[in-house]
């Protein structure tokens, strides 16, 4: 029995050893291939999960000379202070509205556009079309926003001198908080509606020819297809990509606000990027605003696995 | 019934053109604000064809100091991060192609897990000074060197290549690494190239990590100039001395600004054009 026993003790060290030199062969077999890794491996260690760490002087009292382990903990008062804080709400608002408005009107856009160009018989003009909605998506948010600031300028922009032959008094778009966020969103569809429609245009054409020509055959008209073989075509895509929008719902670029807004529209243009940047790196209020920006990662990562829940229940697309 | 049809053909014409027309319209008007002459322009007329021709505006931005030097700094970080990003890229996609290799999967969620979740600002900010990134240019190539998108992009492109060719190079003697550079690479030549043109243009265009991680003035690249430039109005300050402008208008070398800011961009665009439909389409299928 205990000989027994013995017996086994050894072969499980035994076959240990042997997994331990598998292992250390099967490593060896792709040294070229891990050596080909681990730069990349190494990148995203310091600069993805490093960073993640760094999330933990949210819960303390971040000080230079201290470093990030350093800084004594203070448990959850940059949180509490943020959630009596008003600056904290009106910021929230003011990202979650622009994503709302940003779904509700940008979203869309790309499909309908996709939906006409894949009407569209004559190659060069689909193509013509397409050439020049695309341009915009690589000009920068400086460049466009910039031109966007031009064109609407009190002196000389052209908005203004439309209105002006019209007999009417030039607005200050730029300075009016109540124009801040029509200016944001009708920017993002000029610039981004046409790549956006890239990827639907891809899913249009997986759909196969003889389900429109069998709904010709049974006497569909244009619109009836549009609707029960077109449509059906793209959805996963569109389910997809709604999914990832979803799971962006607190994040609001960057660029795109920091060209636009200005101290006059502060009350309106100011989301949790530009704040954080602001308040946290120039003012140097590093744990406060990783508080912000802890809760923007978690938030986000909940709203996307949800998300993803829902649409797995309700269709068959999932993004993991 | 075939009047029905030509109509709604000629409806959605005319949607796509007026939308066309929309989105090419602010580009035209800094084309055409920039090259017409200044003083025709401030009567504050309606501007649809160039009135005049004059290039004062290009001159007195192309003798601007700061802006021949923001533009060097463009220049440099985006041949540098072209280079960085692609060596890096490459190599991981490569390696994470390989279906047999094991662990790949545990490489695959590993980097996925960073599109789920980040650090944020603030925390990168402190992990970048920490390596000693701060006021350099490499602030503005290290921290962006990986994309997971493009990995997961590359990787599909590696993935269609047939693997018999690796197969039988295996049994010629060559290792992982030479049939990476001497096999696959040049197999992916096209795609490589308009990676690297996503990420030129990437580079040219970005501007939030020079904001954020750049202080010094000699460092500012050409969007942060720009952006000085178009928003705050003090653009008196931002170029300097300014006497020249009596020649000109600010409006005029504005527009001219962010024309040499978006020439590049109209040089290299037929070309990502060709190529970008293309893999746009194959990420979104494999990814």
């Amino acid at each position: 029995m205990t000989q027994h026993h013995m017996k086994t003790v050894q072969e499980i060290a035994m076959s240990r050893k042997k997994g331990i030199i598998r292992f250390c062969s099967t490593i060896w077999r792709h040294k070229f291939l891990y050596l080909l890794l681990m730069p990349g491996f190494i990148w995203y260690f310091i600069y993805k999960y490093l960073p993640m760490y760094g999330l933990i002087i949210a819960f303390k009292e971040f000080n230079f000379m201290k470093g990030i382990w350093g800084s004594p903990w203070v448990g959850l008062k940059h949180f509490e202070f943020l959630f009596s804080y008003p600056d904290f709400y009106r910021i929230l608002k003011n990202t979650v509205l622009l994503n709302v408005y940003e779904l509700v009107f940008s979203f869309p856009m790309p499909i309908i556009l996709a939906l006409l160009l894949n009407e569209l018989k004559n190659m060069l003009f689909k193509r013509t079309i397409q050439t020049v909605v695309y341009f915009p998506h690589f000009l920068s948010w400086v460049v466009f926003g910039g031109i966007i600031i031009q064109l609407l300028s009190p002196n000389d922009g052209l908005v203004n001198q439309i209105r002006e032959l019209f007999g009417l008094e030039p607005i200050h778009f730029m300075t009016q908080s109540a124009y801040f966020r029509p200016i944001v969103i009708i920017s993002l569809i000029l610039k981004e509606t046409g790549w956006g429609a890239i990827i639907y245009l891809a899913a249009l054409t997986t759909i196969d020819p003889e389900q429109y020509e069998a709904a010709t055959m049974d006497g569909a008209t244009r619109f009836q297809k549009l609707i029960y073989v077109t449509l059906p075509g793209i959805r996963n895509t569109i389910i997809l990509l709604f999914i990832l929008k979803i799971g962006s719902m607190l994040d609001y670029g960057f660029e795109q606000i920091y060209v636009l807004y200005n101290p006059t529209v502060y009350d309106v243009g100011d989301v949790l990027s530009t704040y954080i940047y602001r308040i946290g790196l120039q003012d140097a209020r590093f744990s406060m605003t990783t508080a912000i920006g802890f809760f923007q990662s978690f938030v986000g990562l909940i709203l996307i696995w949800s998300a993803n829940r829902l649409a797995k229940r309700y269709s068959d697309v999932s993004i993991w | 019934m075939s009047s029905r049809i030509s109509i709604g053909n000629a409806l959605i014409g005319t949607i796509l053109i007026l939308f066309a027309i929309l989105t090419f319209l602010p580009f035209y008007y800094v084309i055409l604000t920039s090259i017409s002459d200044p003083h025709q322009i401030r009567e504050g007329e309606l501007l649809l064809w160039p009135r005049g021709f004059d290039l004062a505006a290009y001159r007195i931005i192309m003798d601007n100091e700061r802006f021949l030097t923001s533009f060097a700094n463009t220049v440099t970080r985006t041949v540098l991060g072209v280079i960085v990003n692609l060596a890096l890229q490459l190599s991981f996609a490569y390696a994470l192609s390989k279906r047999y290799l094991p662990g790949r999967k545990f490489f695959m969620v590993y980097i996925i897990i960073t599109m789920l979740f980040n650090g944020g600002i603030i925390p990168t900010y402190l992990i970048v000074r920490a390596t000693g990134l701060i006021d350099t240019i490499w602030a503005l190539v290290i921290p962006t060197a990986l994309s997971t998108w493009n990995v997961i992009l590359l990787r599909s492109f590696f993935e269609n290549i047939p693997e018999s060719l690796e197969e039988s190079a295996k049994i010629d003697g060559a290792n992982d690494f030479t049939i990476f550079v001497k096999i696959y690479l040049p197999l992916s030549l096209a795609s490589v190239a308009t990676i690297g043109l996503f990420i030129a243009v990437m580079h040219w265009n970005t501007y939030m990590d020079a904001i954020i991680y750049i202080n010094k003035p000699e460092l500012q690249v050409l969007q942060t100039f720009l952006r000085d430039m178009v928003v705050q109005l003090e653009m008196l300050s931002t170029m300097g001395d300014m006497t020249l402008l009596n020649e000109t208008s600010i409006l005029s070398v504005r527009t001219a600004a962010i024309f040499l800011t978006v020439l590049p961009i109209v040089v290299v665009y037929p070309f990502i054009q060709k190529y970008f439909v293309k893999g746009v389409t194959l990420g979104a299928v494999k990814g």
